[in-house]
C-alpha cells in the first residue's frame, strides 16, 4: 500500500533520495568496484564452462582427445567460479551492510540533534522504521548492485556468443527470455502489496489477541469469551482470504517464470537438431547452446528483481532523506558566549523571562507576554491550573523550543547566545514522567557525568532518598534497569531522576512535580532532602499539587499565559482569590488512603 | 539469504516429538484431506514433467539427431512442448491447492488455540506473560505460514525430485550415476555444517538486531532527557557500539554462508567435469551414448538443487515444529476453574459466604489467603482494606470465582460457587476492574462486551441508570464513536464510566469493585462517584477500598493483613478497637498535606 502511494510521489523527492544514495555510495566506490571486478571474473568463469564442455564433447568424446585434460580444465574453472562466487557475495554484503550501518548511524545522530518540536510531531514507530525496515530495503538493493552489474555483463557475453555461433537459432531461442525478466519484475511488484496486506491482517489479529489477553479480567468477568472468539474468527478468515490472494498471484506468475525458458530449449532442440542432421552444426555446439541458454535464466530473473527492489529502495530512500534533510530549528549560535564563571562568593543562576510569548502551534498561544525574574539562589513554585503552561516554562528555559517573542536570560546572557550544551549543563530538569535508560542504577544517576565517582553517585542517591532501596536491589548500584532490566516503581524511578539532577550540579534546578509518584511517608523524607539540595541553588518547582509548594520559598501564580501574582504562599493565600481556587481544585485530587498499589 | 528462521537449542524438537506433532497436525488437517491430496497430485505431476524434459532431450539427440531420424526428433520436440504445457497447468494448480490446505490449517489452528486460551482460568494468565501468549497466536503461527506457503510444497517436490532423479540416472547409466554421486557427500556434509553455523549466526544476528532496535528506541523516546542533559554525543557513541556490533554479526553470518554457496557452485561444476571425463571414457568403450552424457549433465541440476533446498528447509521445519510444540502446549492446558457437570443456576438473591478459604497462587508458594471466613449479607456493603499485597484483592477475586480456593468454600445463597453454572455466576456476581479497560471498536461495542445480546434500549437504560447517558451522547457519533487504540479517545474517568455501565447492563446481585488508586480530574471524579453510588444501590457490594470515604460508607469492614483476616466489624467498632484499622486511619490522616 505504502508502495502504491510512493509511486504517486513526485519526481524531485525521489531524485533527492537517489542523490543521497549516490553520495553514500561514492564513499564506497572502491569496494563496489572491487565487487564488480570479482563478479566479472566469476561471470567469465561461468561463461567459459559450457564452452569447455562443448570442446570436451566435440574433441574429447567425439574425437579421441585427452579426456583428462578437458575434465581438469572444467574443474579448474569450477574452482575459480566457486572462489569468486564466495568472494563476490562477501563484498556485496560487506558494502551493502556498510551502507545500511552508516546511514543508520547518520539517522540516529541527526535525530539526537533535532529540536524537540520535531520529536513532538514525529511518531517513534515511524522513526524506528526509517532506521530499520527502510534501511533494510536500501540494503537489499545495494547488495544486488555488484551482482547485477556482473549479471548484465554475463548476459551480454552469452548473447554475443550465441549470436556469433548460430545467429538464427539464437534469435529464436532468446525470444522468450525478455519475458522472464518482465514477468519477474511484474511478479515482484504485485506480490509486494499482497504481502503487505497479509501483514496488515496479521497485525489486526494480533490486536484482538492482545486486547483479549490484557483485558482478560473484563473478558472473564463478563463471560465475553464468545464475543472475542467471533472477532478473532473474522480476523482469521481475513488472513486466510488475503493469503489466498497472494497465492493466486504466485500461481499466476511463478510457473510461467519457471517454464518460459523451456520454450527456448525446445526451439533449440527442434531447429538445432535438424541443423545437426543436415550437418550445419555439431552435437557439441547444440549442447553448448542449450547450456548457455539455461545460464541466462537466473541472471535475467535476477535483473528483473533488482529493478523492482530499486523501486522500493527509491521510496525508502526518499523517506530516509526526509529525516536527514530536516534542519534542527534550535541550534548553537554562530558565535556563542560563555556563562560567567561560578565563584563561591556570588550565587549564580539568575533567570529572567522578559515579555515571553510562546505557543506550540501558531493558533494557540500558551504564554502571553510573560515576565518573571528569579534571583540567584531563590526557589520559586509555579502554580497554575492544568494546562496553564507551567511545564512550558521549563521547556523554554532548556531551549527545547524558542520563544516566539521576548527573551530568556541566564546570569545575564540571552540563552540563545549560549552553546546548547553549556545551557543544558547549567539547567537540570526532573521531568514529570521519568525516563530511565537500559543501564545500571549508577550509570543512570551519573547520566550527566559518566565519570562521576561512586561516592558522588551515592551521595546524590542519599540526598534523593534513593540510597536505601537501591541497596536492596538484586545488584545494588549495578542493577540494570529499563525495558529489559529490573523495573522500579514510579516513586523509585522519580527518586533516581532526582539523584540524576543532583549529580549534574546545575545552576538552575527545575522540579516538574518531582514527588508526584512518591508515597506520603517518603514524600516528607524527600522534601527534607530537597531542601538541602536546593539551598543556595536557583530552583523552579512546577507544582501540580499543593504539597509540593512547600518546597519553595516564593510562589508565582500562572494564569492565562502570564504571572498574575508573585510572593509568599501565606501572603498569596490571604490576598489572591484565584490562588485559593487553583489550590482547592488540586486538593481534590489527593485522597489516597494507602500508598500506590499495583494490582495488589 | 537462506530459508527459514532459526531455533535455539532448547526449542529443538526430538524425533519422537516430531512424530507426535505430525500425527496431531494431520488429524487436525483431516477435514481438508481432499485439498491436500489434490495438492500432492499436482506436485507429483509437476515433478514428473520436470524430469521428463532432459529425458526427451536425450531421446532427441540419440534417437533423432545422431541416428539422423527426423521423426524421432520431431516426436521429442512435440512431446517436450506437451510436457511443458501440462507442467504449467499443474504448476498453477499446485500453488492454489497447497495454499488453500495450508491456510485452512492455520485458520483452524488460530481458532483452536485462541478458544483454548480463553477457556483458561485467571491463574493461567497470572503465570503466563501477556507478551508470550500474544506471540503464540502471532509469531508462532506465522512462523508456520512460510512452511505452508511454499516450504511444504518445496519439501515434497524436492524430496520427490531427488528420488526420481536418482532412479532415472541409474536407469540411464549406473556407472555415471555413481560418478555423479561422488560429490554428494561433499554437499551433504557442507549443508549440515552450514545449517548448524548459520542457525547460530542467525540467532546472533537476531539478538543484535533486537539490541540495536532497543538502543534506537531508547535514543528516540529518551531524546528529551538526553538533550536536557546535553548527552547527545555519549548517546551516539553508545548507539554506534550496538550498530557496529550488529554490522560485525551480519558479516559473520555472511562468512558462514559465502563459502557454502561457493562450494556448492564448485561441486556442481566439478560433477559435470567428472561426467565429461568418465562419460567420455565410457563412450569410447561404447557402454554409454553421447546423448546419455548430455542428459546427465542436464539432470545433474535436478540432483543438486533438491539437496540444497532440503537442507535449507530443515531450519524452517525445525522452527515450525518448535512453534507447533508450544501451541499444542496451550491446547493441552486444562482450565483450573471449570463448570462442573451437574452445575445449577445460582439463586437470584442471597448471602455471599466465605468459609475457611485458603488459597495459594502457585503450588509451593506462600498462601495468599489463610483460613478466611467472612460474609456479605444480601444487599450489604463490605469494604476490604489492608497494606499492598496483603491479600484483599485476592479475597475479592475468590468471591467472584476468578479462582477456586484450595481449601474451604465460597457460597452464594447456600450454593457452592463450584457447583454453579458459569453463565449464572457471571450474571449474579460482576467484577468491575480498577481501570476501565476498553477494546477496539465503538463505545456501544465496548458496552456489549458485558452482554452480547443487549438491545440498544437496554444499553441506553443502563447509561440512564448511572446518570451518564448525556455525557456519552455528547461524543461526535454518540455511542457509535470509535474509542481508538485502547480507548485513547476517552479520558481515564470516561473509561471507568464505561466499565461501570457494563456492570449496570448485566444488572448483577453482587458487585465486586477494586477501587481506582489513580487520580482523576475533579469534574470527572464527581461523575464517577455518582455513577458508582447509583450502581451500588440495592446490590451486595464487596469493595477493595483505598479511600477513607468509601470505607466509612460500608456496612462492614474487613482488614486483611499477611494473608489473614485480622479484623472485621463496622468503622466505629474498629476505630474503638485501636488495632490495625485504627493505625491505617491515622496514617491516612498524617499523609494529608499540611497547610
Amino acid at each position: 500500500m505504502s508502495q502504491a502511494e510512493s509511486h504517486k510521489q513526485d519526481g524531485p523527492a525521489t531524485a533527492e533520495g537517489w542523490k543521497l544514495l549516490r553520495s553514500v555510495l561514492r564513499e564506497q566506490r572502491r569496494g563496489l568496484m572491487q565487487g564488480v571486478v570479482i563478479g566479472l571474473i566469476w561471470s567469465a568463469g561461468k561463461v567459459a564452462i559450457p564452452q569447455l564442455f562443448k570442446l570436451g564433447v566435440d574433441r574429447g568424446i567425439e574425437q579421441d582427445g585427452s579426456l583428462l585434460f578437458w575434465a581438469g580444465a572444467i574443474t579448474c574453472v569450477g574452482v575459480v567460479a566457486g572462489v569468486f562466487s564466495a568472494w563476490r557475495r562477501w563484498i556485496g554484503f560487506r558494502e551493502s551492510r556498510w551502507t545500511e550501518s552508516s546511514l543508520r548511524e547518520r539517522i540516529f545522530t541527526h535525530l539526537q540533534g533535532l529540536h524537540i518540536g520535531y520529536h513532538d510531531i514525529a511518531q517513534t514507530g515511524q522513526l524506528m522504521s526509517r532506521a530499520s525496515s527502510d534501511l533494510g530495503q536500501i540494503q537489499g538493493f545495494v547488495v544486488m548492485i555488484p551482482l547485477t552489474i556482473s549479471n548484465v555483463a554475463m548476459v551480454v557475453a552469452v548473447m554475443l556468443i550465441l549470436l556469433s555461433s548460430q545467429p538464427m537459432l539464437a534469435v529464436i531461442a532468446l525470444a522468450p527470455l525478455p519475458f522472464v525478466n518482465l514477468a519477474a519484475r511484474r511478479f515482484s511488484n504485485s506480490i509486494h502489496p499482497a504481502i503487505l496486506a497479509v501483514q496488515a491482517e496479521q497485525a489486526e489479529l494480533a490486536n484482538v489477541v492482545e486486547e483479549s489477553v490484557s483485558g482478560i479480567r473484563v473478558v472473564k468477568g463478563f463471560g465475553a469469551e464468545a464475543t472475542q472468539m467471533r472477532k478473532l474468527e473474522k480476523e482469521a478468515n481475513d488472513i486466510r482470504g488475503v493469503s489466498l490472494g497472494a497465492a493466486k498471484i504466485r500461481s499466476k506468475f511463478l510457473p510461467g517464470i519457471d517454464l518460459l525458458p523451456s520454450i527456448g530449449l525446445i526451439a533449440v532442440l527442434g531447429i538445432g537438431g535438424h541443423r545437426v542432421i543436415n550437418g550445419q552444426m555439431s552435437v557439441g555446439d547444440l549442447v553448448a547452446f542449450n547450456t548457455y541458454l539455461t545460464m541466462l535464466i537466473w541472471p535475467l530473473r535476477n535483473i528483473g528483481m533488482t529493478v523492482a527492489f530499486g523501486q522500493r529502495a527509491a521510496a525508502a530512500l526518499m523517506r530516509v532523506n526526509e529525516v536527514l534533510s530536516t534542519e534542527p530549528a534550535v541550534a548553537d549560535p554562530p558565535k556563542p558566549q560563555a556563562l560567567p564563571s561560578r565563584t563561591s562568593s556570588a550565587f549564580t543562576g539568575a533567570v529572567t523571562f522578559s515579555d515571553v510569548s510562546f505557543g506550540y502551534s501558531a493558533e494557540h498561544e500558551v504564554l502571553n507576554h510573560l515576565d518573571l525574574v528569579i534571583q540567584p539562589g531563590e526557589s520559586v513554585a509555579i502554580v497554575g491550573a492544568t494546562g496553564s503552561g507551567k511545564s512550558t516554562l521549563a521547556r523554554l528555559l532548556l531551549r527545547f523550543y524558542d520563544t516566539s517573542s521576548g527573551g530568556i536570560t541566564l546570569d545575564g546572557i540571552d540563552i540563545r547566545q549560549l552553546r546548547l550544551s553549556e545551557l543544558r549543563r547549567a539547567v537540570a530538569v526532573v521531568f514529570e514522567d521519568t525516563l530511565l535508560f537500559h543501564d545500571t542504577v549508577a550509570a543512570n544517576i551519573a547520566f550527566a557525568e559518566p565519570n562521576a565517582h561512586q561516592d558522588r553517585i551515592e551521595a546524590a542517591a542519599r540526598l534523593a532518598g534513593a540510597h536505601d532501596f537501591i541497596l536492596e536491589l538484586p545488584d545494588g548500584y549495578n542493577t540494570v534497569l529499563g525495558e529489559r532490566g529490573y523495573s522500579l516503581s514510579g516513586g523509585q524511578r522519580q527518586r533516581i531522576a532526582i539523584a540524576r539532577a543532583i549529580v549534574a550540579d546545575p545552576r538552575v534546578l527545575v522540579l516538574d512535580d518531582a514527588t508526584s509518584a512518591v508515597d506520603p511517608a517518603k514524600e516528607n523524607e524527600i522534601r527534607e532532602a530537597m531542601t538541602t539540595v536546593m539551598r543556595g541553588r536557583t530552583t523552579l518547582v512546577i507544582a501540580h499539587r499543593p504539597a509540593t509548594i512547600a518546597l519553595a520559598s516564593k510562589v508565582a501564580l500562572l494564569d492565562e499565559g502570564r504571572i498574575v501574582a508573585f510572593g509568599e504562599h501565606s501572603h498569596l493565600l490571604a490576598t489572591n482569590a484565584k490562588y485559593g481556587e487553583v489550590l482547592a481544585a488540586q486538593e481534590k485530587n489527593i485522597a489516597s488512603l494507602t500508598s500506590k498499589t499495583a494490582g495488589d | 539469504m537462506w530459508g527459514g528462521g532459526a531455533v535455539s537449542a532448547e526449542d529443538r524438537v526430538s524425533r519422537d516429538e516430531a512424530r507426535t506433532l505430525m500425527r496431531r497436525t494431520l488429524a487436525m488437517a483431516a477435514p481438508f484431506r481432499k485439498t491436500m491430496l489434490a495438492a500432492l497430485a499436482c506436485v507429483i505431476a509437476v515433478t514428473l514433467c520436470t524430469l521428463a524434459g532432459p529425458v526427451l532431450v536425450r531421446h532427441g539427440i540419440d534417437a533423432g539427431i545422431r541416428a539422423k531420424n527426423t521423426r524421432s526428433l520431431n516426436f521429442s520436440v512435440v512431446a517436450y512442448i506437451a510436457v511443458t504445457c501440462i507442467a504449467y497447468c499443474f504448476g498453477r494448480a499446485q500453488y492454489i491447492f497447497i495454499n488453500r490446505a495450508g491456510e485452512d490449517l492455520l485458520r483452524v489452528l488460530r481458532l483452536r488455540v485462541f478458544s483454548q486460551m480463553q477457556k483458561q482460568s485467571m491463574a493461567f494468565y497470572d503465570r503466563e506473560k501477556a507478551g508470550v501468549l500474544v506471540a503464540r497466536m502471532t509469531a508462532d503461527i506465522e512462523s508456520m505460514s512460510e512452511l505452508v506457503q511454499w516450504g511444504l510444497l518445496q519439501f515434497i517436490s524436492a524430496g520427490f525430485l531427488l528420488v526420481l532423479a536418482v532412479i532415472l540416472l541409474f536407469t540411464l547409466s549406473w556407472q555415471l550415476t555413481i560418478v555423479a554421486l561422488l560429490v554428494m557427500p561433499i554437499i551433504f556434509v557442507a549443508s549440515i555444517k552450514f545449517q548448524r553455523d548459520s542457525n547460530k549466526a542467525y540467532l546472533d544476528v537476531r539478538e543484535r538486531v533486537g539490541a540495536n532496535l532497543s538502543a534506537l528506541q531508547e535514543g528516540i523516546t529518551g531524546v528529551r532527557v538526553i538533550q536536557a542533559y546535553a548527552r547527545e554525543e555519549e548517546q551516539v557513541r553508545r548507539f554506534r557500539a550496538s550498530n557496529d556490533a550488529l554490522y560485525k554479526s551480519h558479516m559473520h553470518s555472511v562468512k558462514v554462508s559465502m563459502w557454502y554457496f561457493g562450494l556448492v557452485e564448485f561441486a556442481g561444476i566439478f560433477a559435470s567435469a567428472l561426467i565429461v571425463g568418465m562419460g567420455g571414457w565410457l563412450v569410447h568403450r561404447g557402454s554409454v551414448s553421447v546423448g546419455t552424457v548430455v542428459a546427465f549433465v542436464l539432470l545433474l541440476a535436478n540432483l543438486f538443487d533438491p539437496v540444497q533446498q532440503l537442507s535449507q528447509l530443515y531450519n524452517t521445519m525445525q522452527s515450525a515444529g518448535a512453534a507447533l510444540k508450544k501451541l499444542y502446549g496451550i491446547m493441552d492446558a486444562v482450565p483450573e476453574v471449570d463448570e462442573s457437570i451437574s452445575a445449577v443456576d445460582l439463586p437470584e438473591h442471597g448471602d455471599l459466604v466465605v468459609s475457611g478459604a485458603t488459597f495459594t497462587y502457585a503450588a509451593g508458594a506462600q498462601p495468599a489467603l489463610r483460613d478466611v471466613s467472612i460474609s456479605v449479607p444480601n444487599g450489604k456493603r463490605l469494604a476490604l482494606v489492608g497494606p499492598t499485597g496483603a491479600g484483599k484483592s485476592t479475597l475479592a477475586k475468590l468471591m467472584a470465582r476468578l479462582y477456586d480456593p484450595n481449601e474451604g468454600s465460597i457460597s452464594y445463597s447456600g450454593v457452592n460457587l463450584r457447583d454453579a453454572t458459569m453463565q449464572s455466576l457471571r450474571e449474579r456476581i460482576v467484577v468491575v476492574p480498577q481501570e476501565g479497560f476498553l477494546f477496539n471498536g465503538t463505545i456501544r461495542e465496548n458496552l456489549r462486551i458485558a452482554k452480547s445480546d443487549a438491545t440498544d434500549v437496554e444499553i441506553d437504560n443502563a447509561l440512564h441508570a448511572l446518570g451518564v447517558f448525556e455525557r456519552f451522547m455528547a461524543f461526535p457519533q454518540g455511542l457509535d464513536t470509535e474509542v481508538h487504540e485502547r480507548g485513547s479517545r476517552l479520558s481515564a474517568g470516561e473509561r471507568q464510566l464505561v466499565s461501570l455501565a457494563r456492570a449496570a447492563l448485566v444488572d448483577p446481585a453482587v458487585l465486586v469493585l477494586d477501587e481506582a488508586t489513580s487520580n482523576l480530574d475533579p469534574g470527572t471524579e464527581k461523575d464517577v462517584e455518582a455513577a458508582l453510588e447509583a450502581l451500588m444501590q440495592g446490590r451486595s457490594v464487596v469493595v477493595v477500598a483505598h479511600r477513607l470515604t468509601t470505607v466509612q460508607r460500608a456496612d462492614a469492614i474487613g482488614v486483611v493483613d499477611h494473608a489473614e483476616l485480622v479484623e472485621w466489624g463496622t468503622h466505629s467498632e474498629l476505630v474503638q478497637k485501636n488495632g490495625k484499622y485504627a493505625a491505617l486511619v491515622n496514617a491516612w490522616n498524617a499523609s494529608q498535606p499540611t497547610r
